[in-house]
């Protein structure tokens, strides 16, 4: 990017990363156009308002945006000190789930009323836990090339992700965690032996599961919904009227989109057809009516993002900023691909959302915070040295 | 950057993804898609009419109303449901449940009156509508009931014509195509996509209302008369099979065909015993059921034995009033027996031991070879549904008991129509014939668009035989059995007939004459069976006259037809 490296020239001293800004704000802005476009009909038939869902985002973005820019002017460091206590409040907020204070929507209680707002205690696990692996790595300095360091870095996060899996029934979740983690001791410890072995192990374990579950429907028709969920991945059009429904309506809309798509709001699927359009499905109805044109833009902006996030990890001023930026950076990566990937069919059908253009309030506060912490390590950023 | 390049790659995999599915796949997802937004609905072609030699519409159209209900529209069930209750006097049951049914169109009931349908459109009420289309129309109401047939709740034809002709009738139904939400609810801008209808062809056929209208007058009467059972009359033109009248009273009224007779109590039977009662009252005596013909079968020995040269008009017999076949005496029906009589005398006077003579004479083989050949031993295919075939002794079991009785058509059970068929055939100069009645079909705008045509037997008795046999069937009429049937002026032939239904001493008859005019060149044959008459039971005396009165009306109208 030309256009920043002169800017950094003028800019003496400070820097603010105004192209992760940017990208950032057009995929929030784009995210607003697709929820409304999305959205709308079902808003007016059931809220009587077209754009009931868009307000509630817009808002929610508002204040996510304030939140980006007071926590971008906070020194990161400032962060460190409540690592551990991220840590607990986390196992808290996630046992909380199952007082009266949890919430149960679309058959699964995973979210938190707390005055009012609504949030996921996921959500907030998946930034405690960034937060806190960045400060033991940091901590534990050399030793983390030792097989202990490596297995302590690994097994931390594990009593979170079973929290998370177990109580609140989230799996994806657990799977976002748990990569984020794994991502940050890559890249704290770049040992590649270690890790072809943990991700071969990881394959094939997924392989041993989806053998055994497709062998199981022949014998008995006992299968939890993850199992089924796995079969409906495998031939939705056998499932279409249960676990493959979703999928298969998703696939109607990706492959009715073409080439150039049919036009900004001109989506069949978003009709009712497809649940959850503009939740976790949004993507299908981007790939519907901007066509693989649209789609293709769309996931380079994220490579973008991606991008400028890796610039920013690599010229931290100091370990803990750059993995912060990791953590995060690991954070939408996985999150967009498994999003993307579970549109497509590519993944069995998990509840994954698309950062900053699917529907939802908590979360799109959350990322912008995170936002906020890497606008905060880029800040840091001394250009002299540079 | 490992990371990152990591991410690329994974990023280029999905893309590659996605260009296999928006590309690759996109004819086939969008292809579902469309069928999945499109809802269809099916317009209904009209029926192509069923028109009489003369032109009169025995089957027509008119247009009646289908209500259905959307579920996803109704606002107010309990008001749709009571409304739909009321004018279409339905149980609330049916209706509740067809409301209360998740579907995107469901059909509450079809051939609902114009009337009806349109005060139910006038109530607006959201999520029902009303379509029009035709339903079946029968302007004679009963009239040939059981040669047309009707048609069902879907406008297809369940017995007679209307099932026989379905393919040529029906038309093919159009369809309009909507776009639709996932709650079934038109898209307004979408448009609708409408495939119109293709009316079904008309189907004239050559049976002539006239002559039916007074052949069913005629039965009824004789039904009325003889306190019988039933009657049927059947007038064909034995020079090409095409069938005139065909009459088979009581029939019932085809604009109503699921209402059993006036009286009778359905409130005790099942479903299954209902349906027999239809299936009773639907069926068309002169194809669906067999007889013994009795003495009118005299015609086939006759020109069997001519035909085998074993007997000429002048050879002599004599009747002692029985005959004894093996150890069995079979009696004439005349107890004193006729005495010495010649061949035509003995047709005339109908006589057993004479034709039994005659039967022995061509012998079993023989015999049965004619049976074949005159075409008894299969169907006659005529054009309606259902027709039985024919109930005879195995080659092989044909004793001389079995082969004597034959002579004067007992042991053996054959259709009206098979019976006329074959007489026809005899007196036309030997051909076989195929009756039918359906003669051509035309499009919706008059053009003809395909004529039928029926095979032919040439042959299956010689010009000379034809000839004799006609003279003496005149005879019949002149001097012999069949007198009644006489009508000064013109030539008639024909032959009585009285036979037992079984078992035998049951005490129940049918009296049965074939007849056909002018004598010297058949243009018409008529057939009159009445079964189970009270009283007298005698062909000659019951049956001959109900033939007489039909020529007496219908020469006079058959020649003025001619002319025109």
């Amino acid at each position: 990017m030309p256009g920043a490296r002169s800017r950094k020239k003028k800019q003496s001293e400070y820097f603010f990363d105004y192209s992760l800004l940017f990208i950032v704000l057009f995929l929030i802005g784009f995210g607003l156009i697709m929820i409304y476009s999305t959205s709308s009909y079902e808003a007016k038939l059931e809220y009587d308002d077209a754009a009931f869902y868009l307000k509630k985002q817009a808002f929610a973005s508002a204040l996510g945006l304030v939140m980006m820019f007071v926590v971008a002017q906070i020194p990161y460091h400032f962060w460190e000190r409540f690592a551990t206590l991220g840590y607990i409040v986390s196992a808290i907020l996630i046992l909380l789930v199952q007082t009266g204070l949890g919430r149960e929507s679309h058959g699964a209680r995973r979210w938190l009323n707390l005055g009012g707002i609504s949030l996921q205690p996921a959500e907030i696990a998946k930034l405690g836990m960034i937060l806190f692996l960045a400060s033991l790595v940091c901590k534990m300095g050399r030793s983390i090339r030792s097989m202990k360091g490596f297995m302590t870095v690994l097994l931390v996060p594990a009593p979170i992700c079973l929290m998370v899996w177990k109580i609140t029934d989230n799996m994806s979740s657990a799977i976002i965690i748990f990569g984020i983690a794994a991502l940050m001791l890559f890249v704290a410890s770049p040992d590649y032996k270690k890790f072809v072995l943990i991700t071969m192990a990881g394959i094939a374990v997924a392989a041993l599961v989806v053998f055994v579950i497709s062998k199981q429907e022949m014998g008995s028709g006992t299968l939890d919904f993850r199992g089924e969920r796995i079969l409906a991945w495998l031939d939705p059009e056998a499932y279409a009227s249960g676990k493959g429904f979703q999928t298969l309506q998703a696939l109607y809309a990706i492959g009715s989109g073409g080439i150039f798509g049919k036009g900004l709001g001109q989506s069949m699927q978003k009709l009712g057809f497809l649940p959850e359009a503009q939740n976790d499905m949004i993507f299908s109805i981007i790939c519907e009516e901007l066509g693989l044109f649209g789609a293709i833009a769309i996931i380079l902006m994220f490579v973008l993002l991606i991008w400028r996030l890796m610039v920013i990890a690599n010229n931290a001023s100091d370990l803990f900023g750059a993995l912060l930026v990791v953590g995060v950076l690991g954070h939408f990566a996985i999150q967009v691909i498994l999003n993307i990937a579970v549109v497509t069919n590519t993944i069995p059908n998990t509840g994954i959302s698309l950062p900053f253009i699917s529907y939802g309030g908590s979360s799109v506060m959350f990322l912008l915070v995170e936002i906020g912490l890497v606008l905060s390590v880029a800040r840091g950023i001394r250009l002299k040295e540079y | 950057m490992t990371v990152f390049v990591g991410c690329l790659l994974i990023f280029l995999l999905l893309a590659g993804r996605l260009v296999y599915l928006m590309v690759g796949c996109s004819d086939y997802y969008s292809e579902e898609a469309r069928r999945l937004h499109e809802r269809e609905r099916s317009i209904k072609a009209a029926r192509g009419r069923i028109i009489d030699a003369n032109g009169v519409v025995l089957a027509d159209n008119k247009t009646v109303c289908t209500v259905s209900v959307i579920h996803n529209q109704i606002e107010d069930k309990e008001a749709v449901i009571q409304v739909l209750c009321e004018k279409l006097n339905l149980e609330e049951e049916y209706v509740r449940k067809r409301v209360e049914k998740y579907t995107a169109i469901e059909r509450i009931k079809s051939n609902v009156d114009k009337e009806t349908g349109d005060a139910i459109r006038e109530l607006k009420l959201p999520g029902v509508k009303v379509d029009e289309d035709y339903k079946r129309y029968y302007p004679y109401d009963s009239l040939a009931s059981k040669v047309l047939g009707f048609t069902g709740g879907d406008n297809q034809g369940i017995v007679g014509l209307e099932v026989k002709y379905e393919e040529y009738l029906k038309g093919t139904e159009g369809t309009i195509l909507t776009v639709t939400d996932a709650k079934g609810i038109e898209i307004d801008t979408a448009g609708e996509n409408r495939i119109e209808p293709v009316s079904g062809g008309d189907l004239h056929i050559s049976l002539d209302m006239n002559i039916q209208k007074y052949a069913t007058q005629l039965a009824m009467q004789a039904m009325e008369t003889k306190q019988a059972e039933s009657v049927s009359i059947l007038v064909m033109n034995p020079k090409n099979g095409e069938i005139l009248a065909m009459v088979n009273v009581p029939e019932f009224n085809l604009n109503d065909p699921f209402t059993l007779p006036g009286d009778a109590d359905t409130s005790g039977m099942s479903e299954k015993e209902k349906q027999d009662a239809l299936n009773r009252m639907w069926r068309n005596g002169c194809i669906n059921d067999t007889y013994e013909p009795g003495s009118t079968f005299k015609v086939i020995t006759a020109a069997a034995g001519l035909e085998a040269g074993v007997v000429t008009t002048e050879d002599t017999f004599s009747c002692p009033g029985y005959v004894m076949v093996e150890d069995r005496r079979i009696r004439c029906h005349k107890a004193g027996g006729h005495g010495t009589e010649n061949f035509v005398q003995a047709t005339m006077n109908s006589c057993n031991p004479a034709f039994v003579t005659v039967g022995l004479r061509i012998g079993a083989e023989r015999y049965y070879d004619y049976f074949q050949k005159f075409g008894l031993l299969s169907k006659t295919n005529i054009d309606l549904p259902g027709e039985a075939g024919t109930i005879m002794h195995k080659k092989e079991n044909i004793g001389m008991v079995e082969l004597a009785t034959m002579s004067f058509g007992q042991s053996f059970q054959i259709t009206p129509i098979q019976l006329a068929t074959t007489i026809s055939s005899i007196i036309n100069g030997g051909d076989r014939v195929t009756p039918h009645f359906g003669t051509y079909v035309t499009s919706p705008d008059g053009e003809v668009i395909q004529k039928f045509e029926y095979p032919v037997k040439e042959h299956i008795v010689s010009e000379e035989t034809s000839e004799t046999m006609r003279y003496m069937l005149e005879q019949v009429v002149e001097n012999g059995g069949g007198q009644k049937a006489y009508i000064e002026g013109y030539r008639i032939g024909g032959k009585t007939a009285t036979s037992q239904t079984l078992p035998r001493g049951s005490g129940r008859y049918i009296a049965s004459f074939c007849g056909f005019a002018p004598a010297d060149d058949p243009q018409v044959l008529a057939i009159a069976i009445i079964h189970t008459p009270q009283g007298v039971y005698y062909g000659g005396q019951i049956a001959a006259p109900v033939v007489r009165q039909l020529f007496e009306n219908i020469l006079p109208y058959l020649e003025e037809m001619d002319y025109n």
